[in-house]
């Protein structure tokens, strides 16, 4: 049983709400839109497992680039404890973490990306068993 | 593959599981009775979405390609060029082609292109298909008794469009379709009118009856092709009306004016003898703070009912206008924020997470990341930060 951590990325939510017109025009039960979803968790955990061979970075940027008013603002509102601090918040809850950074840049071999505000959910690497973490939710298990 | 970029990675793991996937799944389908066309309505939907989500560059699927080789023959032999640009995003029906074995739908997006197999397609494939944009649904599905299909769209300013499908090879010509006299099919046509007020007619449109003009009416850089119904056949009590129907949906509305599709869709109309016209069947196309009022029976109700209406209206936008007052008490930090709206996410799995007094450490391995609206995937993923 795979993680359905995947399905609230853009090809999970593609695919679900593909599924979902489907159903609304009732070419298909809800229950073969489940199957077809607990099929793309295999796949996908199954592909990133072994087709996916890269590897990513991510840190703080350098430098609190200077802003204007509001930004300056906000950054030091932001965390008071540590004017430079990148990470926000973090949450553990069922063997999920959650993080919320700011200002980071994730760098890979070819290309640099810089975000302002990024959420990290994480579920456990080494325990594959886990399944519909949460119960209500259809995305996020926590 | 650890040299190329992860752009380039990317659609093809999507393809990769977007096959695996369907594949597994034929089974699943088969199994409960499904047939094998929805699950190529599953594939063409999911397929399409991704590409109008517009996180993978590159997103080709297979009958994308096949697509565009078959426009560049067409293109060699359209009589009109259909003008390109890419901030409307349109549905266009090619003019007339002596050659076409598929209907195909030119989407002005360039990212876009998606194509309609010949076969008999859902409303729900429809509109993916037809790479509708956002918040166009299909509203109702019209099926002629030439096995044509009449898709009325609904988009989200009120306005509804037909779109024609045509199963048979030979369809935007402006010939009468041969054949014996068919049942008329009462159905609702409805003209789009650039201002967002729907009209509305009823009528009934003989299925040979339904021929596309190629009218050349360019609003900007679209191109109008109307559908109206012919004359009627002989000894047909029932009456054909103009359908002046449009297949056209813009995200941006033009700047032209609501006249010109209105008089080329009456002119459509007048030249046609028509016995009678049935009368209109109202269609309720509105919803909250639409403007057509509905009774005239006396003035002064028709002014309170506009009135009120335009307090409503007023008072929306009245409510528009206050958000963003009270949103300057808030720090913003939006504006220091890529033009993506998206949340940027990784979906991952943990390693190891390591703290030191304030000092994080992420250990991550297999995640998808949609940062600034686009997507990336990592096997293994390392970070620092501070709380």
């Amino acid at each position: 049983m795979a993680y359905q951590l995947y399905r609230n990325t853009t090809l999970g939510n593609s695919l679900q709400e593909s599924l979902d017109e489907l159903i609304q025009t009732q070419q298909i039960t809800p229950q073969l839109a489940l199957q077809v979803l607990l099929q793309f968790d295999k796949a996908i955990n199954a592909a990133l497992a072994s087709r996916v061979r890269n590897r990513v970075n991510f840190r703080v940027s350098e430098a609190e680039p200077t802003r204007s008013g509001p930004g300056l603002r906000a950054a030091l509102t932001r965390s008071p404890l540590c004017p430079q601090g990148s990470l926000n918040t973090y949450r553990f809850c069922d063997n999920v973490w959650t993080f919320v950074l700011n200002d980071v840049e994730f760098r890979e071999v070819t290309e640099l990306v810089k975000v302002d505000k990024v959420k990290i959910v994480a579920c456990d690497g080494k325990s594959e068993c886990e399944q519909n973490l949460a119960g209500p939710g259809r995305f996020w298990p926590c | 593959m650890a040299s190329s970029a992860n752009s380039n990675q990317v659609p093809k793991l999507y393809r990769g599981v977007i096959e695996d996937v369907i594949n597994e799944v034929r089974e699943l389908f088969l199994d409960e009775g499904v047939d094998e066309q929805v699950l190529l309505e599953l594939k063409t939907l999911w397929e399409s979405k991704l590409q109008q989500s517009k996180a993978v560059e590159g997103f080709h699927t297979e009958e994308q390609a096949a697509l565009q080789a078959a426009q560049q023959q067409q293109q060699a032999h359209q009589a009109q060029q259909v003008p390109q640009q890419a901030q409307t995003q349109q549905v266009i029906l090619p003019p007339p082609q002596q050659q076409a074995p598929q209907q195909q739908v030119i989407v002005q997006d360039p990212k876009i292109l998606q194509h309609m197999s010949a076969t008999g397609m859902s409303a729900a494939a429809t509109a993916a298909t037809l790479a509708l944009p956002t918040g166009v649904t299909p509203y109702q599905q019209l099926i002629t008794n030439q096995g044509q299909i009449l898709q009325v769209v609904r988009a989200p300013n009120g306005t509804q469009y037909i779109i024609q499908q045509s199963q048979q090879p030979i369809v935007l010509q402006q010939q009468m379709q041969p054949g014996g006299v068919q049942a008329p099919v009462i159905q609702q046509v409805l003209a789009p009118l650039q201002g967002g007020l729907s009209q509305q007619t009823g009528v009934i449109i003989q299925p040979q009856q339904i021929v596309l003009a190629s009218g050349n009416k360019v609003q900007g850089n679209t191109q109008v092709v109307q559908a109206a119904a012919m004359v009627q056949q002989p000894g047909q009590a029932a009456m054909a009306a103009a359908a002046g129907g449009v297949a056209q949906v813009q995200q941006a509305q033009a700047a032209a004016p609501q006249a010109p599709p209105q008089p080329q869709a009456q002119q459509q109309t007048q030249p046609q003898p028509q016995a009678q016209q049935q009368p209109p069947m109202m269609l309720q196309v509105d919803g909250a703070g639409d403007t057509s009022s509905e009774d005239d029976e006396d003035e002064e109700e028709y002014d309170e009912d506009e009135e009120e209406e335009k307090d409503k209206d007023g008072g929306e936008d009245g409510q528009v206008e206050e958000e963003p007052l009270n949103s300057e008490d808030d720090v913003s930090e939006d504006e220091d924020q890529e033009l993506f709206d998206t949340e940027n996410v990784v979906v991952c799995q943990y390693d190891k997470i390591h703290r030191s007094k304030t000092k994080w450490k992420f250990h991550l391995k297999d995640g998808i990341m949609n940062l600034n609206g686009r997507d990336f995937v990592f096997s293994k993923a390392t970070g620092d930060a501070e709380w």
